[in-house]
């Protein structure tokens, strides 16, 4: 769907995008993180036409995409309805008020219609662009920090819209919420300094980077245990994380698998729960940027 | 809802249409007043002062009108067309747009035409009104003289509003639009200051309806239309190269 090569953008003396080589795939969920200044405003700039690439090339297979900037804004004495109506008529050459009308209720901004948008919130603003995007039902949407002004329960109702996307359209969406990434998204890129550092599926990042631990709840009071299950040569560390719950580092999962739990049964441990502990895409995040 | 209609909107919804309309109507009424009564009101404010004015004539209340309009009329339409123009000024908006059109011309044309209707519809209405208050204060003017003079004081309108066009497609806010438009326009008529050069400049138009309900002639004036036709299309043709150009 969208594939770049060597794809760079300089502003004079900064580079905001250093050679990326990007591959999304056709119907997925492409999630783009990355610390501020990164180049993922840029990248998805570029992507849309709005930007020109220094070097590099680009190819995108679509007839039509759907824009949302970070902080969308529209002319103030247009109501909701106007604006969704005008993108469906500028992207499609189309008037369809039912069409209108459900893209605004699956926003969640039905209530809102036929008021004027100089009065909303940002969030509002927030739905409304995504409604202003999906409206023409593009193949390619790409989404700049589509959550960041939403509240809990709008960010749900987005994430869930975006999530329904999947196989009929492609998304590229950047976020600075990197749960919302880990949520939706089945692949994500990673960019620092305008250099995009991991590519691939959410699950080869995160299985990848997993460390051998396990979260262990025990009845208190566990320093007895904790002692007990001191360091050996398949247990690396044991760390009380509060006072019921124990964090056990081993050197490999195969190893953790197989002996940790007669290890805690002949320590005497009264076990309440036990599982691996995953590693978020936060942890790995920063582990891959430090 | 079509790009059209949006520029209709933003006329009337924000009553830009009503000032824009209303500044010149106002002054096409004041004009022809303020000549008829001059001496009147200088007796007044003169403290005493002994002051002769000539008889007024019908043709002064035209040139009233052509001298506030050409500043304060100037003024608001300029604002007025660059809060249209400068679309890209807030880069948001400039995505919703660009993103969901071929090419960025379907944008600027709605604007410019709509604009240069609006703001030349404005000093058509302040040139009748003020040709019927001259006419009934001081006397018969040459329609024809007044409906080419209009005609040409439009024309120059229009190469405003694409001066407007073409300095937006580079301005990264309307108030900066409108300053930089504003010193294109007033280095015109320092240039003019030539007397060789007057006669071709745009703005040598602004005094055509003038000059026409007067003693000039249509002639006096053709070196002007040619030059001012020609920087309007130049002005039009960068407006778009250069919002091809622009990045968000």
């Amino acid at each position: 769907m969208i594939e770049t090569k060597g794809l760079s953008k300089d502003y004079g003396d900064t580079l905001a995008l250093d050679s990326v080589d990007l591959n999304v795939e056709q119907g997925s969920v492409y999630g783009l993180v990355g610390p501020n200044g990164a180049g993922k405003t840029t990248l998805l700039g570029v992507l849309a036409g709005l930007r020109k690439a220094t070097s590099g090339s680009m190819s995108i297979a679509t007839s039509s995409i759907g824009v949302l900037p970070d902080t969308p804004l529209f002319d103030q004495w247009l109501t909701a309805r106007e604006v969704v109506d005008l993108a469906l008529f500028l992207s499609a050459g189309v008037q369809d008020d039912t069409r209108v009308a459900e893209m605004l209720e699956q926003a969640g901004i039905a209530d809102a219609a036929d008021r004027a948008v100089g009065g909303f919130s940002r969030g509002m603003l927030q739905r409304l662009g995504l409604a202003s995007s999906l409206v023409a039902g593009p193949d390619l949407v790409l989404l700049d920090e589509p959550c960041s002004a939403l509240d809990p329960l709008g960010r749900r109702e987005v994430l869930d819209l975006i999530a329904r996307l999947r196989g009929d359209a492609t998304v590229v969406f950047s976020s600075h919420i990197l749960a919302d990434v880990q949520e939706v998204c089945d692949t994500v890129g990673i960019l620092r300094q305008g250099e995009l550092i991991f590519e691939g599926p959410l699950q080869n990042l995160l299985v990848g980077k997993a460390q051998p631990r396990y979260l262990v709840r025990v009845r208190p009071p566990i320093d007895d245990l904790v002692a007990r299950l001191q360091p050996t040569d398949w247990i690396e560390e044991v760390v009380a994380v509060d006072p019921e719950l124990i964090r056990i580092t081993g050197a490999s999962l195969e190893l953790m698998e197989a002996k940790l739990v007669p290890a805690l049964a002949a320590a005497g441990a009264h076990v309440v729960s036990l599982a691996p502990e995953a590693p978020s895409l936060e942890d790995v995040f920063l582990e891959v940027v430090s | 809802m079509n790009l059209w209609k949006l520029e209709w909107l933003r006329l009337t919804r924000t009553k830009r249409i009503i000032g824009l309309v209303g500044v010149y109507v106002f002054f096409g009424f004041l004009g022809p007043l303020s000549a008829r009564y001059m001496e009147q009101i200088l007796e007044h404010f003169g403290g005493g002062v002994q002051i002769v004015v000539p008889e007024p004539i019908a043709a002064d209340g035209i040139t009233a009108y052509v001298s506030n309009a050409a500043q304060i009329g100037l003024l608001v339409s300029v604002g007025i067309a660059a809060g249209a123009l400068a679309f890209d000024a807030k880069p948001q908006m400039g995505i919703f747009l660009r993103t969901r059109v071929d090419h960025v011309r379907e944008i600027l044309t709605p604007r410019v035409v709509v604009m240069t209707a609006a703001v030349v519809g404005a000093f058509v209405l302040g040139s009748i009104a003020a040709l019927y208050e001259s006419i009934v204060l001081m006397g018969s003017l040459p329609i024809g003289g007044w409906a080419l003079g209009t005609l040409l004081g439009s024309l120059y309108l229009a190469f405003v509003v694409a001066v407007v066009a073409a300095v937006s497609a580079r301005a990264n806010s309307v108030l900066v639009a409108v300053m930089v438009t504003v010193g294109v326009l007033l280095a015109l008529p320092i240039l003019g200051i030539a007397p060789d050069i007057a006669e071709w400049l745009p703005s040598h138009l602004v005094g055509a309806i003038d000059g026409l309900v007067r003693d000039g002639s249509f002639g006096d004036y053709i070196r002007s239309i040619v030059v001012t036709v020609a920087l309007t299309a130049a002005s039009l043709w960068l407006a778009v190269r250069w919002s091809e150009q622009r990045e968000l």
